[in-house]
């Protein structure tokens, strides 16, 4: 079990007393994990098949072929049609279906409609169809699970680097904090979309090499905070007693600055999160992200804007669940903001 | 502090350097440049006249080397970025390998309509967010502040992109009250002063709404929380004692310490004034330098992408410099040495 200390546990309780943000980080945190076990919930595999007295769970593991199921095609069962069979007949078979029944990349085109289509309680396509005839509700789904843990990787190596070069430059000053402020002055002025789209035009990009440019380019902006807030507390008494016992410079920022700076870190961790989640969100749109089919916000973005009012169930759903999530960030933000800086203001009237 | 600028001013050289040598060696490694782009149109027009060449380059290995020479692919990276270095140093920027027109006529042409929106956009925020901010800090955790907040929040929250198409489709598609994009209307030159005039903030409204959006937020926080420090320090509470009204401290006293956060952010928006936001831009359809930017990136032409890249980092680092001189000029306190 982590011990806090008594600041740390007073900081999480003025967290939660900020309704705002600490109802927003439960709905986040919830929907991170429903995100991952998606599978289960918008899926084109059934949950549970009973076929003759047999059980069968399809979610997870290897297809099924269709022969498994008395059907006569040896390609991955289609259980949408198995349980209208199953229906019909009068034997205990069963089939339960995802509240969702389709996955992402599934086309699924209907006779005399052209797709988009809008959305239809009964066929299940709750959301509608996008202009491929995919399921929008499921998109959203797998997209969301997409770009989450697209900005959390993003954010989590950026971090590393900014801190460790942040601090460094803080730390050591002189020749070396001159060096990397030019690198960061050169960083910060090359506009990062453009050499994004640049790069992104050489290599298809996919996710592990869209990750790898933008981390690439996306590093500074830690390593700034870093480097100020080390830079003030390399000058308080607590370090030069740390340096006074002998300890090392890599000890002294690592067990005694950083635990100091924390805040500062964690500040700035939620506007992180929706800022890669806007990036990858805008190159996507202008197509430069993760190349198609993948599931993704800014793909559905990009044809909400083409068919406008044609189509507006893809419109109203994708900048609905944008919002969505980015206002709660954003909540979560102010609020872990306002529990480590309580600025209590008295005025004078 | 003029030894402070003057350092500053030499430190810009080595940055510029980096900054427009790295692009430049992108984009050499990048293909697609003007020499294939020339082979895959002399292609289509050998195609078109019935040829059936397509595995053939139609161009002869000769011909090939003159154009690399033409446009310095025969050198290596460092010369010819020398060599372009050179030409900028004395104003040319080149050619576009897309129009064949200089780089300067073409960044000239679109860039009256980006400052039109910058400065626009500059003057609406301003003048919105420091009454906002001023505002809320006096009505502080009251109603209009706290719904005033939820308001900016979900502004800030909301991407300035999305929210032009958000801004798009109710507006113009949907309740059709706004035009669709562009700058000027179709009958734009029959119309009269006033008419002109009418029709360029008619077609502005959005798209300045959508600029505004991106600092809009930070501005008024940044008034209503530098307001409330001051609001909160001691040289109010003396103006007070000594008899000064509330109105009178907050207006002749905290106030004008207050706008010391804002003048810092100035020079920021000196570069956002004349670059805009391509994606603004590209969702209104406005020929600006943001559009012309993204364009001439998609398109591969890499004179007028090194173009306005020495225009934008020039502009930021200057513009670094200002927000300094401008904290300087409000802030006596503040010595650069």
């Amino acid at each position: 079990m982590i011990r806090f200390n008594p600041l740390t546990i007073e900081t999480i309780t003025r967290f939660k007393r900020i309704k705002r943000g600490y109802y927003s980080f439960i709905i986040m945190a919830a929907l991170i994990v429903i995100s991952l076990l998606a599978e289960l919930f918008v899926n084109s595999r059934a949950l549970i098949v009973k076929y003759n007295g047999e059980y069968f769970f399809p979610t997870y593991g290897h297809i099924i072929p269709g022969e498994k199921f008395g059907l006569d095609y040896d390609y991955e069962t289609n259980y949408r049609e198995l349980k209208n069979k199953f229906k019909i007949s009068s034997d205990d078979n069963f089939v339960i279906l995802p509240p969702v029944p389709y996955n992402p990349y599934e086309i699924e085109l209907k006779e005399g409609a052209y797709p988009p289509l809008p959305p239809s309680m009964s066929d299940k396509h709750y959301l509608g169809t996008d202009k491929t005839g995919r399921d929008v509700a499921a998109r959203l789904i797998y997209g969301f699970r997409i770009a989450i843990f697209f900005s959390l990787i993003l954010l989590f190596f950026n971090y590393i680097i900014g801190i460790t070069i942040g601090s460094l430059m803080g730390y050591i000053g002189g020749k070396f904090d001159l060096f990397f402020q030019r690198i960061i002055e050169i960083w910060d002025n090359i506009p990062y979309l453009y050499a994004i789209i640049i790069i992104s035009s050489i290599i298809i990009p996919n996710f592990f090499s869209l990750l790898g440019i933008m981390i690439f380019f996306g590093w500074i902006g830690m390593t700034w905070y870093m480097r100020t807030s080390v830079y003030k507390e390399k000058e308080r008494e607590y370090v030069l007693a740390a340096k006074a016992l002998g300890a090392s410079t890599s000890r002294i920022i690592v067990r005694h600055i950083l635990p100091n700076t924390i805040s500062v870190i964690i500040t700035f961790i939620p506007f992180s999160v929706a800022g890669g989640i806007t990036a990858l969100t805008a190159l996507d749109y202008l197509g430069f992200g993760i190349p198609a089919p993948t599931p993704s916000w800014g793909k559905l973005l990009a044809e909400a804007s083409e068919y406008n009012i044609n189509a507006p169930w893809i419109g109203v759903s994708v900048i609905s669940a944008l919002i969505f999530i980015l206002v709660m960030v954003t909540f979560i933000g102010e609020a872990v903001r306002e529990a480590f800086d309580p600025k209590q203001y008295s005025t004078y009237e | 502090m003029s030894t402070y600028i003057i350092r500053r001013l030499l430190l810009i050289i080595p940055t510029f350097i980096g900054i427009t040598l790295m692009v430049f060696t992108i984009t050499r490694f990048v293909p697609g440049g003007p020499i294939e782009r020339m082979i895959a149109e002399a292609q289509q027009s050998s195609m078109s006249k019935g040829y059936n060449r397509i595995k053939e380059s139609p161009l002869s290995e000769s011909q090939l080397l003159e154009l690399k020479r033409f446009y310095g692919f025969d050198k290596p990276v460092i010369v010819s970025y020398c060599n372009w270095f050179a030409n900028v140093a004395v104003l040319d920027l080149g050619q576009s390998t897309r129009y064949y027109e200089p780089v300067w006529g073409i960044i000239k042409s679109k860039l009256p309509v980006s400052l039109f929106y910058g400065i626009m956009a500059i003057i609406l925020t301003y003048s919105v967010c420091i009454p906002l901010g001023i505002l809320k800090a006096v009505k502080h955790r009251t109603a209009i502040d706290n719904v005033t907040s939820i308001i900016v929040f979900i502004g800030y929250a909301i991407p300035n992109y999305v929210l032009a198409i958000i801004l798009l489709m109710v507006f113009s598609s949907w309740l059709d009250i706004f035009p669709l994009g562009g700058f000027t209307g179709n009958n734009f030159h029959t119309l009269g002063f006033l008419g002109k005039t009418g029709d360029i903030f008619y077609h502005a409204a959005l798209p300045l709404i959508a600029y505004m959006a991106g600092s809009f937020a930070v501005m008024t926080f940044m008034m209503k929380n530098a307001l409330l420090d001051n609001m909160a320090s001691d040289f109010i509470r003396t103006a007070i004692a000594k008899g000064q009204s509330y109105k009178g401290a907050i207006f002749h006293h905290a106030l004008r310490n207050s706008l010391i956060p804002l003048a810092t952010h100035f020079g920021n928006n000196i570069s956002l004034i004349l670059m805009g936001s391509y994606l603004v831009e590209k969702i209104f359809n406005i020929d600006g330098m943001g559009l012309l930017g993204l364009d001439s990136v998609i398109e591969r032409d890499y004179p007028v992408v090194m173009g306005i890249l020495v225009i934008s980092s020039l502009l930021f680092m200057l513009g670094n410099i200002l927000s300094d001189i401008c904290v300087a000029i409000v802030d006596p306190r503040v010595k650069f040495e």
